[in-house]
């Protein structure tokens, strides 16, 4: 069977800053990444791990320092003027758009930028407002708009070429939980569409709900790139099943069953680590037997491989 | 042209939505009286034609600096310039697009003060030499829109743009023989008003509005053009090494 193409490849990158006065800072240290077309593909770390630096030089916005990165075949940096037709771009945040043009003219002008027919301009503007919400508001100043709205609008604007990879950094920072869920639902239609995306996020439900690979990063260096679902396994082994209401008889009966690693007190439980998918169900039978119905079974979730591989380092950046 | 286009565009609509890059029309006409009182009053009502000049003048550098050279910081303070490095279309057109309004917009300050000063002041001015007079003008309407994408290019370097240009305005004036002939300035600073166009630029605009046979018209046009190529090539061959720059080290969106 032939591999996946690649939307997206990185070899060896480097790039350090070099501050005025100050130590050299590396950003990135040596990044290996692949993107298959199609995928969608978390970039998950702390702030300062180094996710925008690498969008940065992907989008040839940014040069590396050493190292190759291609998008589709060409290189972002002998090749950047092949690259640049086929990325859309959302960094999002506050920034980004002129403020006291309304959202239409925001949209047509970056439409005419990415080289579209002027006949198509107007017409691919006002699909891309209505598809991100905004249709009521195209003719608003976009100072107006709340942030959630500048978000969509930073969207609309990395779609309005079509763009094959589309590469999102931390689109939803700021957003409340509804925004940020209604954006996460047009980010799954974008890639049932086929786009590859490359979203950099911390946000942990965000990278777990829309991405079919994670890698996460720290120090620009890269610790791991797997599935979410594999991820957990960087921490853990087992399969977990927590439960509330078991007494002491259930427990010590549960722990002598096959399979059963360890049982340790959880806030509000107690939680049974399982080593093998195999003997989770004659667990899950014994307790339920015993009355016990508050149980459900888990694996290690992102945010506990990502404190786990990462690090608690509180507010450190 | 794509670009040029979308630039030119875009800055029109800024002139639209950001009424305070249109100072310079509100001011050129205060300035226009000041100008043509102190003339009046110092009993040269014959030079009244000079006090038209200046504030179109200073109208041109205020719209070339402010507005044209601060074209890309302006980019980077909306948050836009990453974008517009990125997209298909190049930079450079872009650029280029929105600060060849400069063109127009110089073109109303002259109307606008030409206009004001011979029908609300009663400024009698009569153009003894018209050809001269519309060559200087075109010439040095293209020569500030260049000079202005060589100032865009050097502001993309610093990160004191505003600094820079708030308090390049006078010196230049003066070296341009705006506000006083260069005649008056010291012996040691005149050679330096050589590679100020509006220096040149003035002195026909000047010339143009006495009777009388002005010397050297076809040489001070050619040093407009020559100085205006200049700009543009110095433009031209810095700004892909300027972007490279600020891509290189990482300070294309610093503010």
């Amino acid at each position: 069977m032939s591999p996946r193409p690649q939307a997206v490849t990185v070899i060896d990158l480097v790039r350090t800053f070099q501050p005025r006065k100050q130590p050299a800072v590396q950003a990135l240290d040596g990044v290996r990444l692949d993107v298959d077309e199609g995928e969608v593909h978390g970039l998950l770390g702390p702030n300062g791990a180094g996710k925008t630096t690498l969008v940065k030089i992907l989008t040839t916005v940014l040069l590396p320092t050493s190292g190759r990165a291609e998008i589709l075949g060409h290189d972002v940096v002998h090749d950047a003027k092949a690259v640049r037709p086929l990325i859309g771009i959302v960094f999002g945040g506050e920034r980004g758009l002129y403020t006291r043009l309304t959202a239409r003219q925001n949209l047509e002008y970056w439409a005419s930028l990415y080289r579209l027919p002027g006949a198509q301009i107007k017409a691919r503007a006002a699909a891309l407002l209505e598809r991100v919400g905004l249709a009521e508001k195209a003719d608003v100043k976009v100072e107006t708009f709340s942030r959630g709205m500048k978000q969509r609008l930073h969207l609309a604007r990395g779609l309005v070429a079509g763009a094959k990879v589309l590469f999102l950094d931390e689109p939803t920072t700021g957003m409340d939980p509804i925004a940020a869920r209604e954006f996460r639902t047009l980010i799954s239609e974008i890639r049932a569409e086929g786009a590859t995306i490359l979203l950099a996020t911390h946000d942990m439900v965000e990278a777990e709900v829309l991405c079919d690979r994670v890698t996460l990063i720290d120090h620009g260096r890269i610790l791991a790139t797997e599935s979410p679902r594999s991820l957990g396994r960087l921490v853990s082994r087992f399969q977990r099943v927590d439960v509330e209401g078991a007494d002491r008889e259930l427990l010590d009966r549960v722990a002598a069953l096959p399979g059963v690693e360890s049982i340790v007190e959880s806030d509000d439980g107690h939680r049974i680590n399982v080593d093998g998918d195999e003997h989770v169900p004659v667990v899950l039978k014994v307790i339920v037997e015993a009355g016990v119905v508050d149980v459900r079974t888990s694996r290690p979730s992102l945010e506990e491989v990502y404190v786990g591989l990462i690090g608690d380092r509180g507010l450190e950046v | 042209m794509r670009g040029f286009r979308s630039g030119f565009r875009l800055q029109l609509s800024f002139f639209r939505n950001y009424p305070d890059s249109l100072i310079p029309l509100l001011t050129a006409p205060l300035f226009t009286v000041v100008f043509t009182m102190v003339l009046r009053h110092g009993g040269r009502g014959d030079l009244s034609g000079y006090a038209m000049i200046a504030p179109f003048y200073m109208s041109l550098w205020w719209f070339a600096i402010f507005n044209g050279g601060w074209v890309i910081q302006t980019e980077r303070w909306e948050g836009t310039i990453e974008y517009l490095v990125a997209a298909p279309v190049g930079f450079v057109s872009v650029i280029v697009g929105r600060i060849s309004t400069m063109l127009l917009a110089g073109a109303v300050a002259f109307g606008e003060v030409w206009v004001f000063g011979r029908y609300v002041l009663r400024t009698n001015v009569t153009i003894h030499h018209p050809y001269v007079f519309t060559a200087s003008l075109v010439l040095t309407l293209i020569a500030m829109t260049t000079t202005s994408l060589f100032m865009a290019n050097l502001f993309v370097l610093s990160r004191t743009a505003v600094t820079f240009s708030n308090s390049a305005s006078y010196p230049v004036y003066l070296l341009g023989g705006i506000l006083v002939p260069i005649a008056l300035l010291p012996g040691w600073l005149q050679p330096a008003t050589n590679i100020v166009f509006l220096s040149w630029s003035s002195k026909l605009l000047r010339g143009s509005l006495s009777a009388g046979p002005i010397q050297g018209a076809a040489f001070d046009l050619s040093m407009i053009a020559l100085l205006a190529v200049v700009a543009l090539g110095l433009a031209t061959a810095f700004m892909s090494r300027i972007l490279r720059h600020a891509r290189s080290s990482g300070e294309l969106a610093l503010r």
